[in-house]
């Protein structure tokens, strides 16, 4: 099947090793990601912090551009790019004012029809179907993970349905089991790792990181999975300094789902990018002779 | 972290909610002061001012502080405060909005980093139609490296430069850096949301 794609300016930039991953973990499972032609930046936070206006109207050219390739269902990997165009669909369908003003600029006009969803709403399913399973051809066995997912996939600034338990997601854990993993049970899973802070806040966002990776160190996680690039590279490019600043034991690679399911495929690590992680990701695959 | 007194101002107390909930689209008055935001909120340590501190502000129409105060700048918009709010009001769309509303009356930032970082990604989002990081990280590097210099802090800027240097040094190892400019083909589409967006103002 075919299912539209919207990777975000962070998967074509410093997460692009996240859109190379989604390709070939969908692929295989028989999903064909159409990337939506010319698409924009959905103004992320910044937006949303800056101007009302274009929080909403940044989105809705790219729903506009989605409705119009007639496809059913479009897939968001990034946490923030899905909340953005969610909340965007969402309030265009109650402020018909709104959406006619953000339509006369387009060329291609929001309708309104195609299904937003997150990556655990596409793989879950799958999960559920044996899909998954029947594509693994190995066990993540001796993988513990903290299934991170952070603020976006879960909590909204308005109305619009949750894919998962707002204070205790589950996706994650569930495509982890399924692939033989042993994911902790821990308490900061929802956190916020400060996003954009960690360039323009550091010291706030260093604080909200090293409560993160202690618990999911005192849990005794051994790395760390998640879906949103930024929750990804912060987790990640940051760790070193947390430890400096605040002690941490030991240090846990930081994974995209797509890379443990991609692993349990049975793709090669260096072809999946795994080598692209800041924290060493190769290393503890290799001690698990998992590749 | 002291709490400030909050003042009341009886004049301005109705025109000050009534614009921000016009703005935010939150009704304030159904805040009882429950403080579930401020058990949840990440950074209220910080800004010695929670969500529910930040409505009785505007309930008051203390003006000065409700538009300038630390959570309305370092507000990670995590929207933990709206998810759990009882009575279904999103704090962080009131601080969006009083972000706004202050940047409209000129006020200076109390986070000048935090404000033009958020400038810089719409000013690059609206040159290329998406988001390029080292064209984003330019525009903000520069804009707070020459603040400091005004002020005279060599110091803060040889440090923030020899940070993102080493930041940008194991992204080029981690083959993280990306050069090639991303951007849209009908930039005109774009640069016409950010024109609607700004009567009278270009992207």
């Amino acid at each position: 099947m075919e299912m539209a794609y919207y990777p975000g300016c962070s998967l074509h930039a410093s997460s692009e090793l996240y859109d190379i991953q989604c390709k070939m973990v969908f692929r295989n499972l028989g999903i064909e990601l159409r990337e939506i032609p010319d698409w924009n930046c959905c103004g992320a936070t910044a937006a949303a912090k800056t101007d009302d206006f274009l929080a909403i109207a940044l989105p809705a050219r790219n729903l506009g551009i989605a409705d119009a390739t007639g496809l059913s269902e479009i897939v968001i990997p990034c946490s923030s790019c899905y909340s953005r165009t969610l909340v965007s669909q969402q309030r265009l369908s109650c402020d018909l004012k709104l959406k006619e003003s953000i339509n006369a600029e387009l060329g291609r006009k929001v309708e309104g029809n195609i299904k937003v969803s997150n990556i655990l709403e596409v793989l879950k399913p799958r999960v559920a179907s044996g899909e998954i399973a029947e594509k693994a051809r190995k066990k993540l066995e001796g993988l513990k993970p903290a299934c991170y997912y952070g603020c976006l996939l879960t909590r909204f600034p308005c109305d619009v349905p949750v894919t998962d338990d707002v204070e205790n997601p589950q996706g994650m854990e569930i495509i982890c089991r399924s692939l033989g993993a042993e994911p902790v049970d821990w308490s900061y899973k929802t956190d916020c790792c400060g996003a954009s802070a960690s360039v323009n806040d550091a010291e706030q966002s260093l604080l909200l990181m090293s409560r993160i990776m202690k618990d999911a160190e005192a849990r005794g996680a051994n790395c760390f999975v998640t879906t949103c690039p930024l929750c990804q590279f912060n987790v990640d490019a940051y760790q070193e300094q947390v430890a400096q600043k605040y002690g941490l034991g030991k240090r846990l690679p930081v994974y995209f789902i797509t890379e443990l399911i991609g692993i349990a495929m049975g793709f090669d690590a260096v072809e999946m990018q795994v080598d692209r992680h800041f924290v060493d990701a190769m290393g503890l695959l290799k001690e698990l002779k998992l590749i | 972290m002291s709490v400030k007194t909050l003042k009341y101002e009886a004049k301005g107390a109705q025109t000050l909610l009534r614009e921000v909930m016009d703005k935010s689209g939150q009704n304030l008055l159904a805040c009882y002061q429950c403080r579930r935001c401020a058990a949840g909120c990440p950074v209220g340590e910080e800004t010695g001012v929670t969500p529910d501190r930040l409505i009785r502000m505007i309930l008051l129409g203390d003006r000065g502080e409700a538009l300038s105060n630390l959570l309305v700048w370092k507000c990670v918009a995590c929207y933990t405060c709206g998810t759990r709010c009882p009575n279904n009001i999103q704090t962080a769309r009131i601080t969006e909005t009083l972000k706004q509303m202050s940047k409209k009356e000129h006020l200076e930032p109390l986070r000048p980093r935090i404000a033009d970082f958020h400038n810089a990604f719409m000013k690059a989002t609206g040159h290329m139609g998406r988001f390029n990081e080292i064209e984003g990280m330019g525009i903000y590097e520069a804009k707070t490296a020459l603040k400091e210099l005004k002020k005279g802090n060599v110091g803060a800027v040889i440090d923030e430069m020899m940070n993102q240097a080493k930041l940008g040094m194991t992204m080029m190892k981690k083959k993280r850096m990306h050069f090639k400019v991303d951007k849209v083909k009908n930039k005109a589409e774009v640069k016409a949301l950010y024109r609607k967006a700004k009567p009278g103002k270009g992207a």
